[in-house]
């Protein structure tokens, strides 16, 4: 058992990959906004990469724990505490019955923290996956971010123990800051069909600021005035930012109108706008660490080659070999 | 060569139109999705038949690192894993199956001919509709005795309400895609002399209710829950998603429809709408759903080609009917 005494900004049960399979029915996959943060910090507690845990938006979070559990906290640092006193990030610490754990306001780099408690959170699944999709108001608990009184149920845990005081290396660990650089590829509508080289240009080289209004369906960039290569949309709609409907890959950069919006983990499924760049498997979970309203974002172009390389190194570092004993 | 440069051209593939087949373009979406899109950029189903045609291909071959596929108006989203299936042969493999694909003519799309009841310029959209003029636009001129339904009527040259109700159940509704919202159909007429059209609202509309069924330019979609949105409204249905899962129609996920399904629209009152909607939710009411009909493209196509004129007729009224009406 969780006990939740304090929901915070926004803490909600996901899963990875989410609900994977329903895009063609109109639904994102729902899941973590950094899959780095959140495999790793499963993978401390012995759970598996993907098992319920704990995504923590801007902090707030308080909770109670009922029994002897590992516990690890990864992503932003929110001074995560146990009974008052600090608990290291990327690190597996011990649990026990009445133990409190507090996570504040984040307030230096990074947006989202990733708890995971060893047996992962007892939700039930819902389309195939526990991840809250907060559009649609399913999955997770009950749908919903957690807020006060919630008591969210833990599956057996086995032997907690052997999983308390495993730490990921400090080589693997991310770096946040506020100025960040994303690999994404060109496409699928960029030039020179829909937008011109010079458009491109200056996607692949503008320090992007990420708008206040971004939430876990879109992360929204400044509107910029585009010279696009069409004057209309033709039969799709007056603007050339305009298309019959596709569907839209998660994770890719939605232009509406003007204005870029990244669309993400609760995102729409389809839609009638271009998409000139995509994020890659490997850059995603950046987007997770954005702080709205105050980091840039550039993004850097990468082949297909580049990207299923970075692909292969991320998996890579998510695995026991970059666990060591504290 | 892909990876001796820096960057990819976002088009990977080019397969000239043929004269069994439009062009076809492969466009990368990162690395883990790629865009199939055929032709160019018009409203033809029979581009979309040819998706569905190529969605069936793809899902029976199996391939190993293919996650899922997204067909929409024109083209196929495919989501998959790059390192078990790499992009070049996973393109490779695509542009072979447009050699195996039926041409347009001989496809038999597996559909499901779904029955669902309306109510009419019902009391449920007109009160959501009362609320728009009342807090957002007084003189919204597709609001015409606080319903869309006559401002329908008078954009497309018909006489009353009657003639829309009387066209919108004339014709199956052909489900192309769902999205944007779980569940969302995007439908078109399969019988285009019946094609009616509209502009949307403007501003936007912050309340529709849930099962709400409205028509933007020449699609029509129902809303699967309450929340804002553009459509001209013209009528209510029943529960096309629930999450609950309170009906054996919903057994298997909350989502009732299916992109290739064509919805035949039964006018009820509402009255008789609501005692529906009750049996849902109750799991009483069995959802009118024939599941092993096809829609075979040759037939459709001679159809079409029989009715040439009568279409060409309405859309000159359409034209006409235009000039004299109000855009939002």
């Amino acid at each position: 058992m969780f006990e939740v005494l304090e929901g915070g900004i926004q803490t909600t049960v996901q899963d990875y990959p989410g609900r994977v399979g329903y895009l063609d029915l109109g639904t994102y996959p729902a899941g973590p906004m950094d899959h780095f943060a959140f495999r790793v910090a499963n993978l401390l507690v012995g759970n598996a990469q993907g098992a319920a845990a704990l995504e923590v938006t801007a902090g707030g979070l308080k909770a109670r724990f009922q029994d002897r559990r590992a516990v690890a906290i990864t992503g932003a640092d929110m001074q995560p505490t146990l009974n008052g006193k600090p608990v290291p990030l990327w690190e597996s610490v011990g649990v026990g019955p009445d133990d409190v754990l507090e996570l504040k306001i984040v307030r230096g780099a990074g947006f989202r923290a990733y708890v995971a408690v060893s047996g992962a959170f007892d939700v039930p699944e819902y389309m195939g996956s526990r991840a809250t999709f907060t559009v649609g108001g399913f999955g997770g608990f009950e749908g919903r971010g957690l807020k006060k009184g919630d008591r969210v149920l833990l599956n057996h845990a086995g032997a907690p123990d052997r999983m308390i005081g495993r730490r990921l290396r400090a080589s693997a660990r991310p770096q946040y800051g506020s100025q960040w650089e994303i690999e994404a590829m060109r496409g699928p509508q960029a030039d020179p069909d829909y937008m011109t080289a010079e458009d491109m240009e200056f996607f692949f080289s503008h320090a992007w600021k990420v708008d206040r209004n971004s939430n876990r369906m879109g992360v929204r960039l400044e509107s910029h005035k585009w010279q696009w290569a069409r004057t209309s949309g033709g039969v799709a709609g007056g603007h050339p930012s305009n298309i019959l409907d596709d569907g839209y890959a998660v994770w890719t950069v939605n232009v509406c109108g003007d204005q870029p919006i990244i669309l993400v983990a609760d995102g729409p499924s389809l839609g009638g706008f271009i998409c000139n760049a995509t994020l890659i498997y490997a850059s995603t979970w950046k987007v997770g660490q954005l702080v709205p309203g105050r980091d840039t974002i550039r993004f850097k172009e990468v082949t297909i080659d580049q990207a299923t390389q970075l692909a292969g190194s991320i998996d890579e570092t998510i695995a026991e070999s970059s666990i060591e004993r504290g | 060569m892909p990876g001796m440069h820096d960057r990819n051209t976002a088009v990977i593939d080019v397969l000239p139109a043929t004269a069994d087949r439009p062009r076809v373009m492969y466009r990368y979406a990162g690395d883990r999705f790629l865009l199939v899109e055929y032709g160019e950029m018009v409203l033809d189903l029979t581009m979309n038949f040819r998706i569905f045609g190529l969605n069936d291909t793809v899902k029976k071959a199996e391939l190993d690192g293919l996650v899922e596929t997204v067909p929409a108006l024109r083209s196929i989203l495919i989501h998959y894993d790059s390192r078990r299936l790499p992009t070049h042969m996973l393109v490779d493999t695509l542009k072979k199956m447009e050699e195996t694909v039926p041409p347009g003519e001989n496809l038999n799309i597996p559909s499901r001919r779904v029955e669902l009841p309306i109510a009419f310029s019902d009391r449920w959209t007109r009160a959501d509709i009362e609320r728009y003029v009342k807090y957002t636009r007084q003189d919204a001129p597709n609001i015409v005795n606080g319903h869309n339904i006559e401002y329908i009527a008078q954009y497309n040259g018909l006489r009353s309400v009657q003639a829309v109700i009387d066209y919108i159940c004339a014709t199956e509704w052909w489900n192309a895609c769902i999205g944007f919202w779980p569940g969302l159909p995007f439908m078109f007429p399969l019988d285009p002399r019946y094609a009616i059209v509209t502009p949307k609202y403007n501003p936007t509309r912050p309340w529709t209710p849930e099962g709400a069924v409205g028509i933007g330019g020449p699609c029509v979609a129902i809303y699967p829950v309450q929340s804002p949105g553009g459509y001209q409204l013209f009528g209510r249905t029943i529960p096309i998603f629930d999450l609950k899962q309170r009906n054996p129609a919903f057994k298997v996920n909350p989502i009732l429809l299916k992109p290739a399904d064509r919805i035949q629209w039964v006018p009820v009152s509402d009255a008789e709408l609501e005692s529906i909607r009750e049996k849902v939710y109750d799991g009483t009411y069995r959802y009118k759903i024939v599941a092993y009909e096809a829609l075979n493209v040759k037939s459709y196509l001679g159809f079409l080609d029989s009715i040439k004129s009568e279409i060409a007729a309405f859309q000159q009224r359409q034209a006409e009917a235009v000039k004299h009406v109000a855009i939002p």
